[in-house]
Formats: C-alpha cells, sequence, structure tokens
C-alpha cells in the first residue's frame, strides 16, 4: 500500500529542529514544541501500525521516482514497531530531560539535537535502500556526538573522542561496502537487491566473487554501532559521562539501530546462501560471548550507571542471539526483545538520575534506603527491573522465553547461556535494588545536593515508560503477533519485494542482475 | 585571520562578484549538467572567506550581518516548504513540478527542484561561514 | 585505470591507518579525512568501469545514453563527501574546544583523571560547541 505520508515521520523531527535552532535559549517554547512533534509522530507511527497489524506493508516513493531508482520509505512491521518503541523512549527522555538537565546544557542546542536525532533513527528505521541507511546512521551519529559533547567535562571530552572516532571508520567501512554492494549487483534498494541475490541463489548462478567478504564487513559496521562481542568498548564509558537524560536516550536507541540494521539487511541480503554460512557462525559466536561476557561485566561494577551501561551489551546479545537462528520465530522473538528493552532499558536510566538527585551518587556505596524517600521510584525502578531480568508477568519474560524455547532446537548451548546469563542479571539488579532503595542508607551515604523540588517532568517521564513497559508485558499477544509478521516478511520477502516494487518494473527492465 | 595586501584586497574586490556570480550560474546549471546547490554553496564561501582574508573582520561583519545561524534555519526551512508542498497535493515528498516557459522563442525549463537547491545554498554558505569564522576566531585576528 | 586508483585507494588507507594510530587527536583527525576521502576514491573505483562483471555495458539508469558515466555513485560520493564535511567541522571545533578546556592534545593524557589545569586563560568559558556544524547533513 502507498502512503505518501510516511515522509512526516523524517519531516516533522527536521522542521522542528530548524525551529528550534531559531528559538535557542528559550527553553519553553522549545519544550512544548520537542513534546508536540514527539507526541504527534507517535500517534501518527501507533496508527499506521495498527493499520499494518496483518503484515501490510506502507510505501513512499520519494519524489515519484519508482523503487530501485529512487528512495524508498518503508513501513512494515519490523520499522513500525521499532518507530513506536523509538519515539515512546525519546518522549520519555525528553520529558524527563526538563527537570534533570542543567539549564545551560538545555539551553545549548539539547532541543535541536535531540530532534535531529529522531530525524537519523527513524529515517534508519524507515529507509528502503542501503545508502539511506548509511545517512540516516550518519545524521542520527552526528547529533550524538553534539549531545555527548555539550556541556563537556574533561572526562566527557576524552570519551566523545572515543566514541566519534570509532564511528567514523565504521562509517568509512560502511560507505566502501556500499560501493562494493553497487559494483556487484548493481543496484543499493534492499528489495531490489534480495530480488537479485535470491534468484542468482535458486538459479545456482551463485553470488558474485566477494559478496561474502562484503558481508562480514557490513557485519563488522553493524556490530560496532551495535556494541557486538569483540566491538563493544566504546559503550560502557559513552554511556557514564553525559547527562543522564542523553544517556537514557542513546541507550534506547543507538544500539538498537545498529541490531536492526542487521536485522533488516542480513535476513533479506547478506545471509543468503553461501554467505550465511560464513555469517551465522559469526553471529552465533558473538551472541553467546557478548551475553555472557556483559553480565559478568555488570556483576563486577558497583556504579549503578555502569551496572546498566553494561547490561545494554548484555542485552545485545541476546537480539544477536534471535537474529543468529535465522527463522520466523527466532526473529520475532530477537524483536520483541528489542521492543521490550528499549522502553525498560531507558527508564532504568531515567530511575538512576532521579537516584544521583536524591543522593549525588550513583555508587552503590553512598546510596541506601531510597525506597522509603520515594515510594514512586522504587516501586518504576522494581517493575522495570524485573522487566529487564524477565519476571514473568513483566514484558522481558516472553522475550526470552520465545528466544530460549526456539533457540533449544538450534543452538541448545545458547540457550543454557541465556539462562544463566538471566539468572546474573537477577543477581545484579537484586543488588541495585537491595543495597540502593532497600536497606537502609550506610554510614558513608552522602547528602542529598541540589534542590529536592522540579522532579515533576522525571516523574512523568519514568512513570510514562514504566506504564509502556507493562503494556508490553500484558499485551504481548497482540505485539508479539506484529513482530511474527514481520519474522515473516524476513525469511520470506515476497511480501516486501512486491510492496517495494508492486509493477515489477526492475524485473520487466531485466534488472542488473 | 586577516593577511594584510593591497594585491590581495584589489583582487579581492574584483574576483567576489565573479565569484558569486559563478555560484548563481552553477546553483541554476545545477539540474541536468554539473553544479548544483552545494557546489554553489561552497563557491560563494571561498568567496566570502578571501574576503574575510584581505578586509578583516570588521569589514566582513558588514557585508554579511547576520548570524550563520539564521541562514541555516532559513535554508532548512525553505527545503522543507518545497519538501511539503507536495504532500497537500496527494504526492510524494519531494516530489518535483516542472513547466516549460516560453518567452520570445525561448524555452526556459522551471522546476521547483530548483527552489530546493537554493535552499541547500544558503544553508552550505550558512554553515560553511559559520564554521570558518568560528574555526578562524581561534587563529587570532 | 582501475589499477591505479586502486593503488591511490591503498596508499590514503594506508596513511590514514598510520596516523590514526598516533597519540596526537591532531593526527588522528587528520588520519579520518583521509580515510573519508579513500573510501570515496574506492567508490569511484569500484563503479566507475562501465564494464559489467557478467558482460555487457553497465547503461546509465535514468538517461540511457550511450557515453555517459553512472550518475548513482558519483550521487553517493557527493553525498558521502557533504557528510564528511560535516564530521569535519565538528570534529575540528571539538579539537579546539578541548585544547582550550584541557590544554591537552594528546590521548593519554585526556585518559588521566587529573584536574584540568587552572590557568586562568584555559579555564575560561569555553564557546558554545557548535551545534550548528550538524545540520549540513540535511542536504
Amino acid at each position: 500500500m502507498t502512503n505518501h505520508l510516511l515522509g512526516l515521520l523524517v519531516v516533522i523531527p527536521m522542521a522542528t529542529s530548524v525551529v528550534s535552532v531559531a528559538l535557542v535559549g528559550r527553553r519553553r517554547p522549545q519544550r512544548v514544541l520537542g513534546v508536540l512533534s514527539l507526541g504527534s509522530m507517535l500517534l501518527l507511527s501507533l496508527r499506521w501500525l495498527l493499520e499494518i497489524r496483518d503484515g501490510d506493508v506502507l510505501v513512499s516513493q520519494m519524489g515519484a521516482w519508482p523503487a530501485p531508482f529512487g528512495i524508498t520509505l518503508v513501513f512494515d512491521s519490523l520499522s513500525g514497531l521499532l518507530i513506536c518503541a523509538g519515539l515512546v523512549v525519546a518522549l520519555g527522555c525528553y520529558v524527563h530531560g526538563f527537570s534533570t538537565l542543567s539549564p545551560e546544557t538545555e539551553r545549548r542546542y539539547f532541543h535541536p539535537l535531540a530532534q535531529l536525532l529522531m530525524v537519523g533513527v527513524n529515517q534508519c528505521f524507515l529507509t528502503g535502500d542501503l545508502f539511506n541507511l548509511f545517512v540516516g546512521f550518519e545524521i542520527m551519529l552526528m547529533a550524538s556526538y553534539g549531545l555527548l559533547s555539550i556541556g563537556g567535562s574533561r572526562r566527557q571530552m576524552g570519551q566523545a573522542y572515543k566514541y566519534l572516532v570509532l564511528n567514523l571508520v565504521a562509517s568509512t567501512v560502511f560507505v566502501i561496502s556500499a560501493g562494493l554492494v553497487y559494483g556487484m549487483l548493481g543496484t543499493l534498494n534492499l528489495a531490489d537487491l534480495a530480488r537479485i541475490v535470491s534468484g542468482r541463489v535458486a538459479s545456482g548462478e551463485g553470488l558474485p566473487t566477494g559478496f561474502v567478504a562484503v558481508s562480514v564487513l557490513l557485519l563488522f559496521v553493524f556490530g560496532a554501532k551495535g556494541a557486538m562481542f569483540p566491538l563493544w568498548f566504546w559503550l560502557p564509558d559513552t554511556y557514564h559521562t553525559p547527562p543522564v537524560a542523553v544517556a537514557a536516550l542513546f541507550s534506547g536507541l543507538l544500539t538498537k539501530v545498529g541490531v536492526y540494521a542487521v536485522a533488516r539487511t542480513f535476513p533479506l541480503v547478506f545471509a543468503v546462501g553461501e554467505a550465511r554460512d560464513v555469517v551465522t557462525p559469526l553471529l552465533v559466536v558473538s551472541a553467546g560471548v557478548t551475553m555472557f561476557l556483559g553480565v559478568l561485566g555488570a556483576v563486577s561494577q558497583h556504579s549503578v550507571r555502569r551496572i546498566l551501561a553494561i547490561h545494554v551489551i548484555s542485552q545485545v546479545g541476546y537480539m544477536v542471539f534471535g537474529l543468529s537462528m535465522m527463522t520466523t520465530a527466532g526473529l520475532a522473538g530477537a524483536l520483541y526483545y528489542m521492543v521490550q528493552h528499549m522502553v525498560v532499558k531507558s527508564s532504568l536510566f531515567l530511575c538512576c538520575g532521579v537516584m544521583e538527585r536524591h543522593t549525588g551518587s550513583d555508587d552503590l556505596d553512598k546510596v541506601g534506603g531510597l525506597l522509603k524517600r520515594d515510594t514512586f521510584l522504587g516501586v518504576s525502578f522494581f517493575v522495570a527491573a524485573m522487566s529487564l531480568v524477565g519476571l514473568p508477568p513483566l514484558s522481558g519474560f516472553f522475550g526470552k522465553l520465545v528466544l530460549i524455547r526456539e533457540g533449544w532446537g538450534i543452538h541448545w548451548w545458547l540457550s543454557v547461556i541465556a539462562l544463566l546469563t538471566g539468572a546474573l542479571t537477577l543477581l545484579s539488579m537484586l543488588k541495585v535494588w537491595t543495597t540502593g532503595f532497600w536497606l537502609p542508607p550506610g554510614s558513608e551515604t552522602s547528602t542529598p545536593t541540589g534542590e529536592p523540588g522540579g522532579l515533576r517532568g522525571a516523574y512523568v517521564g519514568i512513570g510514562f515508560l514504566v506504564i509502556t513497559a507493562l503494556f508490553i508485558g500484558l499485551a504481548a499477544e497482540p505485539i508479539y503477533d506484529i513482530a511474527f509478521h514481520a519474522g515473516e516478511q524476513l525469511t520470506d520477502p515476497t511480501v516486501y519485494i512486491e510492496a517495494v516494487d508492486p509493477h515489477g518494473l526492475v524485473a520487466s527492465l531485466g534488472g542488473s542482475g | 585571520m586577516r593577511i594584510d595586501s593591497l594585491i590581495l584586497r584589489t583582487a579581492v574586490r574584483l574576483v567576489l562578484p565573479l565569484t558569486v556570480l559563478l555560484a548563481i550560474y552553477a546553483a541554476l546549471n545545477g539540474h541536468n549538467a554539473p553544479g548544483g546547490g552545494f557546489i554553489a554553496g561552497l563557491v560563494t564561501t571561498v568567496g566570502l572567506c578571501t574576503y574575510r582574508m584581505a578586509f578583516g573582520e570588521r569589514a566582513f561583519h558588514r557585508l554579511f550581518p547576520v548570524h550563520p545561524r539564521w541562514l541555516v534555519v532559513a535554508g532548512l526551512g525553505l527545503t522543507l516548504v518545497v519538501a511539503i508542498i507536495p504532500l497537500l497535493a496527494g504526492e510524494p515528498l519531494l516530489r518535483s513540478a516542472s513547466t516549460v516557459l516560453r518567452l520570445g522563442g525561448q524555452e526556459l525549463h522551471l522546476v521547483s527542484a530548483t527552489v530546493f537547491d537554493l535552499g541547500v545554498l544558503v544553508v552550505v554558505v550558512g554553515v560553511a561561514v559559520g564554521m570558518i569564522t568560528r574555526l578562524g576566531e581561534e587563529l587570532g585576528p | 585505470m582501475t589499477t591505479v586508483l586502486a593503488i591511490c585507494v591503498t596508499v590514503m588507507v594506508t596513511v590514514s591507518v598510520y596516523l590514526m594510530l598516533s597519540r596526537e587527536l591532531k593526527s588522528i583527525a587528520m588520519g579520518v579525512f583521509l580515510l573519508g576521502h579513500g573510501a570515496n576514491l574506492a567508490i569511484l573505483a569500484m563503479s566507475g568501469s562501465p564494464v559489467l562483471p557478467w558482460g555487457g555495458l553497465r547503461q546509465p539508469p535514468i538517461l540511457g545514453g550511450e557515453h555517459l558515466v553512472d550518475a548513482l555513485p558519483q550521487a553517493l560520493i557527493l553525498t558521502a563527501i557533504v557528510i564528511n564535511f560535516a564530521v569535519m567541522g565538528f570534529f575540528l571545533t571539538l579539537l579546539i574546544v578541548t585544547a582550550r578546556k584541557t590544554g591537552t592534545l594528546n590521548v593519554d593524557e585526556l585518559a588521566g583523571e587529573e584536574p584540568p589545569r587552572s590557568s586562568p586563560e584555559l579555564a575560561s568559558e569555553p564557546a558554545p560547541v557548535a551545534g550548528l556544524e550538524t545540520r549540513s547533513v540535511a542536504d
């Protein structure tokens, strides 16, 4: 189905960003505008998500150029779910930022940059070709470099460079691989690529020389952005230093876009035929190590923010585990897990922000007894933490259930690692909960800093995200249904290809393959 | 940074209008031939920066009295408006409208994408001038 | 022709890797920029040849002319250049702000925990990190 309004998801944040630049220094209008923009996008995308819940695909061709020549925007089950989750996260963090960001930071282009981040994220999720995926990545990263370094302290600066250089190198490799793909197959449109590649595999013609190498290069790129096993070292420090609303935004969005890119491109194009035999073992090993070492790192930490940041890595492992199976249920489980993880993880970071405000520190030695002082915070943190662990009525449970059950028949040892990781996650979350909230404060507890009031925005943000997380857990069936459609469309791309290229224009031209 | 040289000043006075002319040509030519908003913007920036180099900051501010930020806002606003208009008409984003104007036997091909390109030009000038001014300030007057 | 381009790409990438391995942020920045140019050249090398790997000549997808180079890789390169340009602006600004704030551009010294030097000039309020440059990716 064609829906020309899809472009609004990119245009609205861009326009908001432009107007926010014009309003720099005036906080109230910027805030109202930002919330309006995120809220309207959320409503639009929820509406479209309902429209496509039976597995339809919404498509818009930019500038009315037909599919393989122009830029295609695709809103299918995969991108739809992630866009909605991303916007929920962004809205929660944005509102939270009103009360936790220093006025100084907020004045220095926070609002335009946050909107620009959404331009990039939405474009990544929507785009239907490889090169625009790169452009989306770059817009998102640009905004994140900015957000990472506003009002930067010395330490923050040092970390910003690590993140900046790693991402620049990864992006360059992405450009080179996109060029290689174009040189080999003569197109960059994902639907077109999927058609050519599967056609060549089916006809026994085989993939062009070097295709497998490009697959691995792209895996490197997306792995670096998504913090998979050997390429995760940038993540803990990056999430440790910036203001908490920014860290929460990053934890919900940045790595997920990397994982999304794997989910979108690999089952369709880059893990087809003989490439699958090379890529799958890499994904499997990476998933296992990412899960397990990530959680070990988290258990050993003593600062709440670091614990949460390193948990991001461990949970990226779960997603990669789902992707590495390349089956319908595996992909669907990974997607469902991603959606709930984005919301839950961001809300945990936001809780950590309020904790820092209350006690002036996020070190577990220095906090304590928070449940008595702030019951709302304690309850929210508990709900979110248990969703992360995967306690039955909460959202994390269903994600892990699908992954582990599906994985049992394919890589049983990965399922065992996943269960072990779950247990260790429980351990570290309980550590935070008991020392931070349950036990009375220790003797060296630091005194609260800052004025006690003014946390309304923070509570609204946390409440919004936690309620969404509960909703994802309670409404697991309809959401999982959509995720299952996404899994089906990824394992059998005919629906996707026909939606992007309804008239078979490429096929009628004879294609270039 | 300022280079105090009579030769440079005289040359820049001559070169700047020519640069702007070249930029306009590149911007309008860019639809079907080499050129376009980005390149035109860079050409303009080079002209402006040479002017800044020859005449110093104060003279540059007289020539270019707005903060570059406003150019970015204006240019992006223009491109966004051009991008959105087709949506109102039920066409996909960025759809370009074109018409052929006959002027005394000559045919003039008018495209709405040109306006988009002009927006790009303004953005590029804003960004590049802003960047170079900012970096130039660090090198001292 | 492809061979010449390939050699150029190799040289550029080698130099940039060498630069990036240095401990000075300035060299790292130069290395990153050079790598970007190498990538652009690589795209040109990979898609500039009009002969398709499976035989036959590549036709420009839109215009269908006879003696035209495929326009798409050039569009890709232009986009990549614009993005590189924006990144370069941001990186240089960040370098300046860092130098002013901390008085060093050495990776090891930046990673250290010691407080910033308190010379009055260096401790002065830094200019806002230009969020402006990030805009130009938009076009």
